[in-house]
Parts: structure tokens; sequence; C-alpha cells
């Protein structure tokens, strides 16, 4: 074999293995899964009380802090009083965890993985809960009331 | 004994007149207890479709005023790249503006019996307010009681472009359709 060969070979190679790495990354990028809040680091720990008045007072400094340009926005854990538990459209659990003298409160959501983890909470538990921060408390106009801090992907941390 | 009578008649009554405003005084604006907001686009070269249970509505029985505000960031996608898409800048931008919010209005809201059960079809007039940007909106929505439950069905489609939001070029750009259909279920 002619060393123009073994070059050609060469680059031949090196362009296939080239073509079959890029593909496969971009694969996996396009199909990569969505984000497991749960094994994600927390990256903020506090009551509901100071996470509600931060946003109540400036709305806008606490969404900076906390939401994320691509969707994935900050994972808290909120420590809290159990003030109501429903569910969703979706069949998910939802917790709100409010105090009787703030104006708005904290509604996490469950996912069909850790529904069941919410079945032993009751009203007025003090309990802690990992989640991903969607939007933050604030007095809208229109619907004439405060809306709550929306935790999604929940999780139960503690339950004293 | 005469005006004894007088006195209790007219305190029974004045009992009921107050009982009676201030039950409907309650009863005139109910606020959503589940919602769902399904985002659906369809070109021939894929359908996507994103679902939100996190938007908080009222509805006022007595004058059909409609409010609903959307944490965008609650739409979810099948697809992670999709929805981080979504979230970005160059699409809904949804850390500089959260919320969407729509204010509308149920122009017919006499053709519906909020007492009886029944289906009503109506028409919805307001405003849609999506990436910080305001338009006028035009539907039909359905009204349905039934156990004295209110729920609120629609159908609103968004062109893209009215709202500033378009993909320049790429992928996206070609497989999300100009004018998205969004689909609001909501129990009070």
């Amino acid at each position: 074999m002619s060393t123009r060969k073994k070059i050609f070979k060469i680059v031949l190679i090196v362009i296939g293995v080239g073509i079959l790495i890029g593909g496969s990354v971009g694969y996996y990028m396009f199909n990569k899964p969505a984000r497991d809040v749960q094994n994600t680091k927390t990256d903020f720990s506090f009551n509901a009380s100071e996470l509600v008045n931060e946003y109540l007072t400036n709305t806008q400094k606490a969404n900076h802090k906390y939401l994320d340009e691509a969707g994935n926005s900050k994972v808290l854990e909120i420590s809290g009083v159990v003030a109501n538990i429903s569910e969703d459209f979706n069949g998910q659990k939802v917790i709100l965890l409010k105090s009787d003298s703030d104006k708005a409160g904290v509604s996490c959501t469950f996912t069909p993985k850790t529904n069941a983890n919410t079945q032993n909470i009751k009203i007025d538990d003090q309990i802690t809960i990992k989640g991903v921060i969607r939007s933050g408390a604030s007095f809208d106009e229109d619907l004439e009331m405060y809306e709550n801090v929306i935790i999604e992907k929940s999780d139960i941390v503690s339950n004293k | 004994m005469l005006i004894m009578k007088k006195t209790t008649i007219f305190s029974i009554l004045a009992v009921a007149v107050i009982s009676l405003t201030s039950f409907t005084a309650s009863a005139q604006k109910l606020v959503s207890s589940t919602t769902h907001f399904k985002f659906f686009s369809s070109t021939p070269a894929e359908d996507i479709q994103a679902n939100n249970y996190k938007a908080v509505g009222t509805i006022e029985t007595t004058t059909g005023d409609l409010v609903f505000s959307v944490p965008m960031q609650s739409f979810e996608f099948e697809k992670a790249l999709m929805q981080e898409h979504f979230n970005s800048k160059k699409f809904l931008d949804t850390k500089t503006n959260p919320k969407a919010k729509l204010v509308g209005k149920i122009t017919d809201l006499s053709k519906v019996d909020f007492i009886n059960d029944g289906s009503y079809t109506v028409d919805l007039t307001g405003n849609l307010t999506i990436n910080g940007v305001t338009n006028a909106i035009n539907e039909k929505a359905t009204i349905k009681v039934a156990d004295g439950k209110v729920s609120l069905m629609s159908k609103l489609n968004v062109t893209l472009n009215d709202y500033q939001i378009a993909f320049k070029k790429g992928k996206p750009s070609k497989n999300i359709a100009k004018t998205v259909e969004v689909t609001v279920h909501a129990n009070y």
C-alpha cells in the first residue's frame, strides 16, 4: 500500500469516527431527558415565608435570582406549615405551604413518582419540600388576589 | 301584640335580605381549582405539544369578567431540548416574562344559567399578553354547569408573530407552526 493510500485510509477513518461521535452527541442532545430535579443539588433552603416575602418585596429582583433563561430554574428546599392538600388536573398532588400571617404561600406540585410520599401528610404538619421554582408570588390586579410561588417536581425531604 | 309581630316579621326579613346579599356577593367571583393549558403546534415535520396545569383563573358570574394567569415555565414538553428552546430568549423569554395573562369578558353572559345544569357556547373577547406583548382576542368558549360546579373550555389560536415570538432560522423555525393552538380547560 502506498503512503498516499495509507493517509487516505486514515483520513477516512477519522472522518467516519467524527461523524459517528458528532451524530451520537447530536442525537443525545435532541433526545436528552428532562433534568432530574430530585437528583440536582439544592441551590437555596429557606422557610416558605422568607421566599414569599422576598418575592412580594421585589418580584423582578427575585425572578432574576431564581429563574433560568432555559427554564432550568433554581432548585429549592422549602420548610413550612401545610395549609392545604389537593390534586391538579393531571392527578398530581399539590401541597400548599403557607403560614396564616402570610399573604401568599408556596404551592408544591408532586409527580406520578412522588405522589405516594404525600400520603401521610396532614394539614398543619411542619414539612420540608424540595422542587424547582416555576414562578414567584405577587399580587395580581386582574385576579384581585395574591398568587402563590409555584414549585414543581416536588418530593418530601423531611416530615417532622 | 301586633307591634311585636311586625317587629318579628321585619327582623326576619332583614336577616333574609342581609344573608341573601352577602351570599350573592361571595358567589360572584369563582376561583379556579384545577386548570389545564395545552400548547399544540402542527407542521408537516412534526407535532409538538406541551401541557401546563399550574394556571390560576377567576370568573365573575355576574359580569362575565374572566382572568387567567399562566406561569410559562410550567409548560412541560416531551423533549427537554424543546422545553429549553420554548423558555429561551429567542422564543418566550420566560425569565423576563414568567407569566402570560388573559383578561377577557364573556359578552353574551345572559345566555348562561349558573344555577341549573347546562352547557353554553359563549363569545369571549379580551386581551392576551404573552412574551410581554398584548393583542386583542376574540374566541368562542364553552361554559358548563353541572351539580353547581362551573367549568370553562376554549381554544385560542395564537399567531406567534403577533407576540414577537419567532425563531429567525434553523430547525425550530421550520418545525413550529406559525399559528399554534392553545386549549384551555378550567374547573371552578
